[in-house]
């Protein structure tokens, strides 16, 4: 359970912003994902979350220092880190079937199981009714669920995702939410999870990466205790539990700070 | 219950900002205008208040262009002019749309043909008429090539925009499913773009005509622009409104022609807009 999956060491990232000048978004971010493990990246907005994921995914270099995974240095993007991004990703031209189905076609899946692994994660995202839709026909939240289910279906080794329920209604995310947790158990995914919605960050993370702002440096790194050795899927349950609501505390402290640093 | 929601609740002014009209009142409105039009043509020329050598009456317009058909082979010009201008904007479009995809996809390649291609589409291709001539003298070779030279550099440059366009997280999300470069550029760039292409081609068939009625007036004995120059020759200036009548209606046949492409190719853009 412990064995590290990615690690992050003295990650530093600058933007050139033209005319000489360059601006540090991420400085010095150094942290541990173990495998199987659920890793929250949490933080003010702005606050480089994610460009960090962006790193992780391969999709930005560092300036500085290092993203390793397994030991390797990370080289671009790939299939084993799935990303599910902050903005809608739907391929507009392709039912919601084929956009489920896009990535294990294009690594050759069998179109059998293609089907079969496609039914299957839409139905779990809640839209097996909307199976042979296209993404024009659907809400937002829809969209995004859309994206959700065709990262699921490519099996990542590790799943990144930008704010994925910023845009779904209260009663869907705590669905999705609970979604997430059973695929942690079932699959052994391992993920990296941006938000900056505290109850979320506490319900999902084994380990929460707190993140100051301008520029982006790691604050501090959060074990919720509470349920250390078994994750909850219970949303009701888990609000209840002792420790809770002292957590939830600490990190509004967390953010208080933040906002008032200004 | 459903069928009453669709029903306006509220009583419609007849302007509304951006809500879409009646598919009667957008049929209405085009039969409209062009009455208005027609009418004051008619009214205008029976009461004598333009003079009939200059501007002759629709039916004597009509009348002409039946006798240009019926007895003066007039179908085999309009047909020289219809392949002139299919010949030349498929030629263009076979070269521009791969290579504007390319240049908006692959900054390297913009690096490299956009200094070429900007160029370019700052000369007026008319002003290539007389070297044309010189090069490939009267055939069809001249007039094809001043039509691929007006369209091509303008079609590159709106594929390559349409290409730029096409959004970052799309392509980053291919990358992260495990797509390689190919399946990047022709799975998901090319159907991204697909639709702004089509509507480029169809802005750049309407120019096409445009160069084809001048290369068949300054350098042609065939085709509809020739036509009309002979007819200049005999006054005849209802033959002359004929054939800008057939241009125009041509024009807007392909047109009506693109536009039903594009919704059948398209059928998810159907619930956009
Ligand atoms: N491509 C870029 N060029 C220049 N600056 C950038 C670029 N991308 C991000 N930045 C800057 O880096 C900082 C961090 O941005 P980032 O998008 O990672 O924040 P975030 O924590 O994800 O914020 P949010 O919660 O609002 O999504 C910001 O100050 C932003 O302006
Ligand atoms: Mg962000």
């Amino acid at each position: 359970m412990s064995a590290s999956l990615l690690r992050l060491d003295g990650v530093c990232k600058d933007f050139d912003l033209g005319r000489g000048r360059s601006l540090r978004a991420v400085d010095r971010v150094s942290f541990e994902v173990e495998k199987s493990s659920i890793c929250v990246l949490l933080g003010p907005s702005g606050c480089g979350k994610s460009t960090v994921l962006r790193m992780i995914a391969g999709l930005e270099e560092p300036s500085d220092g290092q993203v390793l995974l397994q030991g390797q240095p990370v080289d671009g993007p790939g299939r084993d880190r799935g990303m599910v991004f902050q903005a809608y990703t739907s391929f507009d031209w392709m039912s919601v079937r084929k956009n489920v189905e896009f990535g294990m076609r294009i690594n050759g899946i069998s179109a059998a199981e293609r089907r079969e692994r496609a039914e299957h994660f839409i139905k779990l995202v809640g839209l097996g009714k909307f199976i042979d839709a296209y993404p024009t026909q659907l809400s937002g939240g829809m969209r995004q669920r859309v994206a959700i289910a065709r990262t699921l279906a490519n099996g990542p080794e590790l799943l990144l995702m930008d704010e994925p329920f910023g845009a779904l209604d209260a009663e869907t995310r705590w669905h999705m939410q609970e979604l997430m947790i059973e695929v942690a158990n079932e699959e052994q995914t391992s993920m990296v999870i941006v938000t900056h919605d505290i109850e979320e960050a506490i319900f999902l993370a084994d380990k929460i990466i707190f993140l100051s702002s301008h520029p982006g440096r790691l604050k501090e790194e959060i074990i919720p205790e509470f349920k250390i050795g078994h994750r909850i899927a219970d949303k009701e349950q888990i609000i209840q539990l002792p420790g809770y609501a002292e957590l939830e505390r600490k990190i509004m402290r967390l953010m208080r700070e933040e906002g008032t640093r200004e | 219950m459903s069928e009453r929601n669709l029903k306006p609740t509220r009583k419609r002014r007849l302007l509304e900002v951006r809500k879409a009209v009646s598919r009667r009142q957008v049929i209405l409105s085009a039969l409209a205008i062009w009455g208005l039009f027609f009418g004051a043509w008619i009214i205008s020329s029976a009461a004598g208040l333009v003079n009939d050598l200059l501007v002759p009456a629709p039916q004597q317009v009509f009348s002409a262009l039946y006798e240009l058909i019926a007895e003066r082979g007039f179908i085999g010009d309009i047909g020289i002019s219809i392949v002139r201008v299919l010949v030349a904007f498929i030629m263009a479009a076979v070269v521009a749309v791969p290579l504007g995809v390319l240049m908006g996809t692959f900054p390297a390649i913009e690096a490299f043909f956009a200094p070429f291609v900007s160029a370019w589409r700052y000369l007026p291709a008319p002003s290539f008429i007389p070297i044309l001539l010189m090069w490939f003298g009267t055939g069809e070779a001249p007039k094809l090539a001043l039509l691929f030279i007006g369209v091509i550099f303008f079609l590159i440059t709106l594929v390559m925009d349409a290409t730029k366009n096409v959004r970052r997280e799309l392509i980053e999300t291919a990358l992260t499913l495990g797509a390689n470069r190919s399946i990047t550029v022709f799975n998901v760039v090319l159907p991204a773009v697909l639709p702004d292409i089509m509507v480029a081609m169809r802005q750049m068939l309407a120019m096409t005509w445009t160069y084809l009625v001048i290369a068949e007036i300054v350098a042609s004995t065939t085709g509809i622009g020739a036509m009309m120059m002979r007819a200049r020759r005999f006054l005849s200036t209802d033959e002359i409104l004929a054939g800008i009548l057939v241009i125009g209606a041509l024009g807007l046949l392909f047109d009506i022609l693109f536009a039903a492409l594009h919704r059948w190719m398209f059928p998810y853009l159907r619930e956009k807009r």
